[in-house]
């Protein structure tokens, strides 16, 4: 049984960082500032987004034929498909994969094997594991869980990762993130000659070529694909697209929003193993198709777009709550509003109820989804889901109680107002906090002012 | 035993919805006149160097490169266009590594990597590379700088001319848009993450 997620708790250290709250805080600026400059240059930006946002669709409604169609495709072009109902089968199965090629494993970038512990289970089997993106290898030295889903490091500063890399590598404290990165380089490219499998994510797979699709700027995931001898790729089972063509609108749309970049220095298509004569490439792929808990969102039909998303970032960028709590405080792989709808679907209520809630509804990420997922609805849906179930706190049902009762007459209305005008003025006269429970409400907003005279009171 | 597979094939068809449709397919609206100029604007956005040559001038030209970034091992695809810069090559001391060498130990200790691109998209600066025996994938990654051959007649203006050009996929496709790079510390850019740190085109003309 997995512990409750705390939303507010886990983001009390975050708030209390100066440090981290700067750190975060320019780099979501210039996020959003790159990713609106790219946008702007797409004059149909909007009927690219409907597009995609059908396309998915589509490919959702006919998930299962789609799979069918990769995995035949997939075969064809040499490759081996493998299928996992969860976490469990994913780790197993992939173990089982590695340890029959070798144990020097390397990694690209995968939230998909980040949710499923992989990297404990290889290590626990003997293997040595190194996440080889420099932003995942930082939080893989610092034992930590990526703050991001495209900048896992977002929240450090540049002293805190050069500390970090002296501690772990005994190299000097450089201060730049030049001669930082190229520490990195230098180790991670000695593991990479050495590496006997490479196990990598996929942005996209195509269903009628057998292509798996992965973008990336730093080149470590062409490395992961290239050098090692077995590529295992990771995919949720929602990543299929039905054609090549649609490429083209998803690679404009997902760099742009991710980066504001035109497109990533690195995007591969991968069609099946090395071939006959080829110097270099995997003699082996092998494509690990994990549900997870897919299906059963799958078939939550009021659900089911959040399975349409391309893990871009760009919710995470434009929400004001991941912007002062950075991914860690909604204690999963997945953050931001797009985590707070995911990791409630894949986890249960009970375990991230609280999640949905860490929102201010402004709309902002509804708004920058590439492919329309309309966050803000799923995000009510869910919070109406954990109120049936769980019920909502005291002093929200009191209130509620209150307003209801209060609307009902035209007098009993009027005298609520003038109660509540009168505890207005008493209040912000003594400066006098509203008492438990109201507190934890009024803590940290401030109540509005009512008017001198109610409306009513001024026509009639 | 009902294998994964089927247990989760059968879920999703029981959830299928056969009335949503798949679009037709769609594209950026973009429809750039001058595609060279585009392309050179865009790949040196991005930190690509473009040297413009004639069939006549390359070999020179990039022994010229070579020789100025202090190159000695350079690996090299085997190409019709390549075929006189391999040969002039082979008058100088440099040490030219063939497709067949690509071991990576051996791909690794190169200067320098030649390619040719099969395609480049004016809009984003892209080069795009094949890959074949007598194409490896290393050699435009491995080594610390990538010098690509790239002729004007290759430039098209977007990803979707790409995707409507090529015939059967070769096992790697890959899009290359400057050098290696990341920006993982404070947002700051670097080059050189992993891959290249330079990315130089010849423009064929």
């Amino acid at each position: 049984m997995t512990a409750r997620i705390d939303f507010e708790k886990n983001s009390e250290k975050a708030l209390g960082d100066p440090s981290l709250q700067a750190t975060l805080r320019s780099a979501m600026v210039r996020f959003r500032g790159l990713r609106n400059s790219a946008v702007e240059e797409i004059p149909n930006w909007q009927a690219l987004r409907q597009y995609a946002h059908d396309v998915k669709a589509h490919a959702l409604a006919h998930l299962d034929r789609y799979l069918e169609q990769l995995e035949r495709q997939v075969t064809e072009a040499g490759g081996v498909v493998h299928w996992a109902r969860n976490a469990d089968e994913a780790r197993i199965l992939i173990t089982q994969l590695v340890k029959s090629s070798g144990r020097q494993v390397v990694k690209s970038k995968s939230m998909t094997t980040e949710e499923i512990e992989l990297n404990d289970a290889l290590e626990h089997a003997g293997c040595e594991v190194t996440e080889t993106d420099l932003g995942e290898y930082l939080v893989q030295l610092a034992g930590e869980q990526p703050a991001h889903i495209i900048a896992p490091v977002v929240h450090k500063s540049k002293e805190t990762i050069a500390a970090l890399l002296s501690e772990k590598l005994g190299v000097p404290r450089y201060d730049d993130a030049q001669q930082l990165t190229m520490v990195a380089r230098e180790v991670l490219r000695r593991r990479f000659l050495e590496a006997d499998v490479g196990i990598s994510g996929v942005n996209f797979a195509v269903a009628e070529s057998g292509t798996v699709v992965v973008v990336e700027n730093e080149g470590n995931a062409r490395l992961t694909t290239t050098l090692p001898r077995t590529h295992i790729a990771v995919m949720g089972i929602e990543k299929v697209i039905p054609r090549l063509a649609d490429l083209d609108v998803f690679l404009t749309l997902l760099p742009r929003s991710a980066t504001g970049q035109r497109m990533s220095s690195y995007v591969s298509f991968l069609t099946g193993p090395r071939r006959v004569g080829e110097a270099d490439g995997p003699e082996q792929l092998h494509l690990v198709l994990l549900d997870n808990g897919r299906t059963a969102i799958h078939a939550d039909s009021s659900m089911r777009e959040s399975l349409a998303c391309i893990r871009c970032g760009a919710c995470l960028n434009v929400c004001p709550v991941f912007e002062r709590t950075a991914g860690h405080a909604y204690g999963s792989v997945y953050s931001g509003p797009i985590g707070a709808v995911l990791t409630p679907l894949f986890q249960g209520l009970d375990v991230a109820g609280d999640l949905p809630f860490a929102s201010s509804l402004c709309g902002a990420c509804g708004e920058v989804c590439p492919v329309k997922i309309e966050l803000p609805r799923l995000l009510l849906e869910l919070r109406s889901r954990v109120v049936r179930q769980q019920g909502a706190p005291v002093a929200e049902r009191f209130f509620v109680w209150g307003w209801v009762n209060a609307m009902k007459s035209a007098r009993r209305l009027a005298v609520a107002g003038k109660v509540a005008r009168a505890v207005h003025r008493f209040t912000s006269a003594v400066r006098l906090p509203l008492p438990y429970p109201f507190s934890r409400w009024s803590a940290f907003r401030e109540l509005p002012r009512p008017a001198a005279k109610a409306f009513r009171e001024r026509t009639s | 035993m009902t294998t994964a597979r089927e247990v989760i094939l059968t879920r999703l068809r029981q959830a299928a919805d056969p009335a949503i449709p798949l679009p037709e397919s769609s594209r950026p609206d973009a429809q750039p006149s001058d595609l060279v100029s585009l392309f050179i604007e865009r790949a040196t956005a991005v930190g690509t160097e473009i040297e413009t040559a004639s069939p006549v001038t390359l070999a020179t030209a990039i022994i010229d490169e070579l020789t100025k970034t202090g190159v000695s091992r350079v690996a090299m695809w085997e190409d019709r266009l390549l075929m006189q810069v391999r040969a002039a090559l082979r008058a100088t001391p440099f040490q030219v590594l063939d497709p067949w060498d690509h071991a990576r130990d051996t791909v690794a200790g190169a200067d320098a990597g030649i390619t040719i691109a099969d395609f480049a998209i004016a809009l984003t600066g892209t080069l795009v590379l094949d890959c074949s025996p007598a194409h490896p994938r290393s050699t435009s990654l491995l080594p610390p700088v990538h010098i690509a051959v790239v002729p004007a007649a290759h430039i098209v203006a977007s990803l979707g001319d790409v995707l409507t050009r090529t015939g059967p996929l070769p096992s790697a496709l890959t899009f290359i848009t400057g050098p290696s790079r990341t920006a993982d510390i404070e947002l700051t850019p670097v080059r050189g993450a992993h891959g290249p740190t330079r990315v130089k085109v010849f423009l064929l003309t």
